[in-house]
């Protein structure tokens, strides 16, 4: 028996190694494939590629992008998401010719159908990070189940791919934007445009500019939205108006601290005709030649300035019950 | 009639209408500083019963501070009130030790354990200020407790506040209007707000110190004295050194600068104005260590050193021109202004982009990207101060200012001098940061009672006059004659023609009762808000009871009256940072965290404990030497500001820095809901906070009942289980509860298996104790 300790040892080594080398053929045979791909970076799986490239040994680590790209599934997240990835591949495989052990695949439900439904998936996209499962970047809790990546939680995937995979390989795919020129060259041609109409149209705006009245304006319209609340609108981007329940519509908002968006328009609008009132009453009616003129323009003015008020604060009282304060007519 | 004209404009009774004018001031100033008491004292004089435990508190509070510190008047428990707390013991510090080791205090009782380099990361204004004033007072052989001082630092620096609107104002129109706007933020609530009796911030001070220095700006401007710009750097000196909205004034007289450059009314007044303000206040700046080289190595100071650099050109190419007067020359200098200020803005953005010039700091930038706060600085974005304001905020706090205000700003355009520019660029720039940030509404209640006042001024001014112009005939000369007199380019429409006066008796009287009646309701108003929103401080919460009583629930008080009572003097809490001061403060334990939110990861680190499992919980509260742990649950009282709302930040801030091991996604239903009640996720009913929350909170209630008010949730039937954490105390309305760390198992098992064997040893026990009571009664 005593022969048998080395073949038992070479056993053992054989063992040992051949995961290894299994692990390598699959290394090469994904390398050629990554290379060899029309999309460029991108391996295209089908069922058995899908199950060849997941199942341990692997000395590499493989991301995969289970998708549905087929116009007939609608999946407008896939559509989506399908440039970022190929961008991602691309800058990957410019960088890194050989693939150096980070794969990117990509199986389709059109062509995989058994595969989807063996993993029991009714969604997609599904990205899948599979670690290597020998060397020295083993993550023993994922040589069966993958990670997988949150698409609820990301603006920009490709980036956000990135993060993923960085965080969980040592690999860090880099993301290389193409120059896009289409952009430049609409913003060139707009500045382009904009100064050309500037400087056309200069003689036309001058007075325009230089008119006193034109500042005024802007900055009581700026006062006014920002005053009455428009900057809330615009952060916590509220309703317009919203259905009471009842048939109608609802434009008052309850609670203290919450507002719609007409809500703030009609109290812009009163705060306007009562700015409006004041004025007139301060610097246009004492301007009226003709007494008769200016007594009823006092009187309307000074009609309008307690009914708008009167209504503000019958508004303010509709947000905040309990407060005691009313002036006629609206009580 | 002509002799009541003839006595306010003869010479001999300027000095009674001085006089008058001063008492008038005086009157206003006393109106808003006790404005602001009156608001406290009900809360003081509230000798109605209370609870039990209410009152023996009040007691034993009285006898602690009145034996350690040997003076306690009228205002038994005035300790409570001063807040935020830390500044008040900031205060003590400096009086105590002196003002050179306030400048090298290391804090170690806060921040535990890191510790927090005080003298060097604060504000130092607000604390020297009432330092200084308890000197004199001291000297002046007056012995007040420093805490009085800081109680009523606030009410004081509001009547200087209402002196210097009125100074400002006064630049604006004349001292009518003056008068008015110093009443007017004498009793503004948007204003009051901030500086009732008790409130120490360093807001209480810096509103005076920016409508002053805005002032002293003015009139070095129409001046053009240099005299003047640097007293204006000395107040921007003292306000750096007070609050960090200085930023605010380092941007806004710069701003005005720039846009009186482009109007083309650069004169040698706002050179010689600008240029001294600028040159020493930004060295006053600098002596402030917190503040130390930012002035030019930030972005948020670029903008006062561009104008300065604009200014130096734009003067030059005045005095050239001044000098060699030819037209080619002329367009010539012109260019060379452009380019040199496209160029050194160019040099200043690459200097930004490479580092050398730090950009905007979160808290500023969030004011323009009003999203970005949101995604990359959690916890910017969760204090409610900092959420964008509703416009009911804006009526509560400016009543009918509100509407007047933007007649105002219009009626600024129709005279149109330099000043009035600065305040109609304050009102813009003001209302927007009031609109994207409550606490913002403090730097524009100033504004809306200067422009407010201008244009009631202009009203009282035409309906008060007793005058009445002569009846036009019609076809008369004169009145043609007016109308073809003012074709003038450049004036407001309301402004063209020239001015007639008020034919009617009857129409100036009904427009002066309207108004009056407004001011009537706006005085209602004030005094109304004032009562109800601001008067207690923070720390007591009132409510009215249905006969319209006032109750006052102490729950806060009580239970740091207990920490301080019933803890090792060296014992570490932690709590959410919300209320580190008040835990430093009033029950003078070491914190975690506080409401200085110096360090990002240690609030993080907080705020992955309260989130997190008890296994992991338990090792992050032993490496941090934690002893108990408090939360605030306001789910029986209905008191919504507790914990479990505030949750969702303290996750949100933990996953900005442990984003594997806190997911804000695990504490949300798959329906996308924050939920309490039997649908709440296993994340979140395995946190330590919906433990610490809900732990015996069904034992309250009939079995199956219990009942969360504020998310108005119904509770699992079965309560939480704690093995790492022991119940030590719940206060009264169950607002605080204060939790003991465990220590470590002496057998050196976990303590849920140790909890686990105790609870059948228990059950062991019950039937064993059976046995004996059976005994007993055969014996007895």
């Amino acid at each position: 028996m005593r022969f048998l300790a080395p073949v038992a040892g070479l056993l053992s080594l054989v063992s040992t190694l051949l995961p290894i080398a299994l692990a390598d053929s699959k290394l090469s045979k994904f390398t050629s494939l990554a290379a060899g791909s029309n999309l460029k970076g991108i391996v295209k799986l089908d069922d058995t590629l899908y199950t060849e490239l997941t199942t341990a040994p692997r000395n590499y680590s493989a991301v995969v992008l289970l998708t549905a790209l087929d116009h007939r599934f609608s999946c407008d997240l896939c559509q989506e998401f399908q440039p970022e990835y190929a961008l991602l591949a691309k800058s990957w495989i410019a960088k890194h010719k050989s693939g150096d052990g980070l794969f990117f695949g990509q199986l389709d439900f059109a062509d995989a159908k058994a595969t989807f439904q063996r993993l029991q998936l009714t969604t997609a996209p599904i990205l899948y990070l599979f670690p290597p499962t020998t060397g020295d970047n083993v993550d023993v809790a994922h040589i069966e189940t993958p990670h997988q990546f949150d698409f609820t939680q990301h603006r920009t995937p490709a980036e956000a791919v990135a993060r993923f995979i960085s965080k969980h390989t040592p690999h860090t795919p880099p993301v290389s934007r193409p120059f896009d020129y289409v952009k430049f060259g609409g913003m060139a041609g707009l500045v382009l445009v904009a100064v050309a109409l500037v400087s056309i149209a200069f003689p036309i705006v001058k007075p325009i500019i230089y008119s006193r009245n034109f500042w005024a304006a802007i900055s009581l319209i700026a006062v006014l939205l920002f005053t009455s609340g428009h900057m809330f609108n615009h952060i916590r981007h509220v309703p317009y108006v919203v259905n009471d329940g009842r048939g109608g519509i609802s434009y008052v908002a309850s609670g203290f601290s919450n507002q719609f968006g007409l809500e703030t328009q009609i109290v812009a609008i009163v705060y306007a005709l009562l700015a409006f009132a004041t004025i007139s009453l301060a610097m246009k009616t004492p301007r009226i030649d003709d007494p008769t003129q200016q007594k009823a323009a006092i009187l309307i003015w000074n009609a309008v300035l307690l009914v708008g008020f009167s209504f503000l604060m019958n508004l303010f009282k509709q947000k905040n019950g309990s407060y005691p304060f009313f002036l006629p007519p609206l009580f | 009639m002509s002799s009541m004209e003839a006595l306010l404009k003869d010479e001999s009774t300027r000095n009674i209408r001085r006089l008058l004018k001063v008492v008038i001031l005086i009157t206003i100033a006393g109106a808003a500083v006790s404005s602001r008491l009156f608001s406290v004292i009900p809360l003081f004089m509230n000798e109605s019963p209370r609870g039990l435990s209410e009152t023996i508190l009040g007691l034993g509070e009285t006898v602690t501070f009145g034996s350690g510190t040997g003076d306690i008047g009228v205002w038994k428990s005035d300790d409570a009130i001063v807040d935020p707390w830390f500044n008040f013991r900031a205060s003590k510090y400096l009086v105590k030790n002196g003002f050179y080791n306030f400048w090298d205090w290391f804090d170690d009782r806060t921040w535990h354990p890191l510790g927090r380099v005080t003298g060097g990361t604060l504000y130092p204004g607000l604390m020297v200020t009432s330092g200084a004033i308890y000197h004199i007072l001291r000297m002046l052989s007056m012995p007040v407790d420093i805490r009085n001082v800081c109680v009523l630092l606030a009410p004081a620096f509001s009547g200087l506040t209402a002196l210097a609107t009125y100074l400002f104002t006064k630049e604006m129109k004349d001292e009518s209007a003056g008068l008015l706007a110093a009443a007017f933020i004498g009793i503004a609530p948007g204003y009051i707000s901030r500086s009732v009796a008790g409130s120490y911030d360093n807001e209480a001070i810096a509103i005076f110190l920016l409508m002053f220095t805005f002032y002293l700006w003015i009139k070095a401007l129409k001046d053009g004295s240099a005299f003047w710009g640097a007293l204006c750097a000395l107040f921007y000196f003292y306000m750096v050194a007070a609050w960090g909205g200085y930023v605010f004034i380092t941007n806004m007289i710069p701003l005005h600068a720039f846009v009186l450059v482009l109007m083309g009314r650069y004169s040698p007044r706002l050179y010689v104005a600008y240029t001294s303000w600028f040159a020493l206040g930004t060295l006053g700046s600098m002596q402030v260590p917190f503040v130390g080289f930012l002035p030019i190595r930030s972005s948020e100071h670029m903008a006062a050193l561009g104008v300065f650099g604009l200014l130096q050109l734009v003067g030059f190419v005045e005095f050239v021109r001044y000098q060699v007067p030819s037209r080619q020359f002329k367009t010539l200098l012109k260019a060379l202004i452009f380019v040199v200020f496209a160029l050194s803005s160019a040099v200043l953005v690459l200097l930004t982009v490479s580092g050398v010039i730090a950009p905007w700091s979160g808290r500023f930038y969030s004011l323009w990207d009003t999203g970005y706060a949101k995604i990359h600085i959690p916890i910017i974005a969760s204090v409610s101060e900092h959420q964008p304001t509703a416009w009911p905020a804006f009526f509560f706090d400016l009543e009918m200012l509100i509407w007047l205000f933007p007649a105002g700003v219009y009626m600024c355009f129709s005279t149109l001098q330099d000043q009035h520019v600065f305040v109609i660029i304050y009102a813009i720039m003001a209302s927007y940061f009031a609109g994207v940030m409550v606490r913002l509404m403090l730097t524009l209640t100033p504004v809306v009672c200067v422009s407010a006042a201008i244009a009631l001024s202009n009203i009282l001014d035409t309906y008060l006059s007793i005058k009445t112009p002569p009846t036009p005939t019609v076809g008369a000369p004169g009145a043609d004659e007016r109308k073809e007199k003012k074709p003038r380019v450049n004036i407001l429409s309301a402004g063209k023609d020239s001015i007639v006066g008020i034919y009617s008796k009857a129409s100036s009287i009904a427009v002066i009762a309207a108004f009056s009646i407004y001011l009537f309701v706006f005085v209602l108003h004030c005094t109304w808000v004032t009562s109800n929103a601001y008067s207690s401080p923070s720390v007591v919460l009132a409510s009215r009871l249905p006969d319209g009583s006032q109750h006052i629930i102490d729950d806060y008080r009580e239970a740091y009256y207990w920490l301080r009572k019933n803890t090792p003097d060296n014992a570490k809490i932690m709590s959410w940072w919300d209320y580190g001061y008040q835990i430093g403060g009033m029950a003078d334990r070491t914190t975690l965290v506080d409401n200085n939110t110096w360090n990002n990861t240690h609030i993080a680190t907080v705020g992955k404990a309260m989130s997190s499992r008890e296994e992991v919980a338990y090792p992050i509260l032993r490496q941090h030497d934690v002893d108990y742990v408090l939360v605030i649950f306001g789910g029986l009282l209905g008191y919504s500001g507790d914990d479990i709302n505030k949750f969702l930040w303290m996750i949100r801030i933990a996953e900005g820095v442990w984003p594997e091991e806190v997911k804000e996604r695990d504490f949300f239903t798959p329906r996308g809901e924050y939920r309490v009640d039997d649908g709440a996720t296993d994340t979140m009913k395995n946190s330590i906070m919906y433990k610490m929350s809900y732990y015996n909170y069904q034992s309250l209630f009939p079995a199956g009942q219990a009942q969360d008010r504020v998310r108005n949730a119904k509770l699992p039937a079965v309560g939480p289980t704690l093995n790492i954490l022991d119940e030590a105390f719940t206060s009264e309305n169950w607002i605080v509860r204060i939790y003991k760390v465990k220590d470590l198992d002496n057998l050196g098992r976990d303590h849920a298996s140790a909890a686990a064997f105790d609870a059948g040893k228990k059950k062991s026990k019950r039937t064993k104790a059976g046995k004996g009571a059976q005994r007993k009664l055969r014996v007895v």
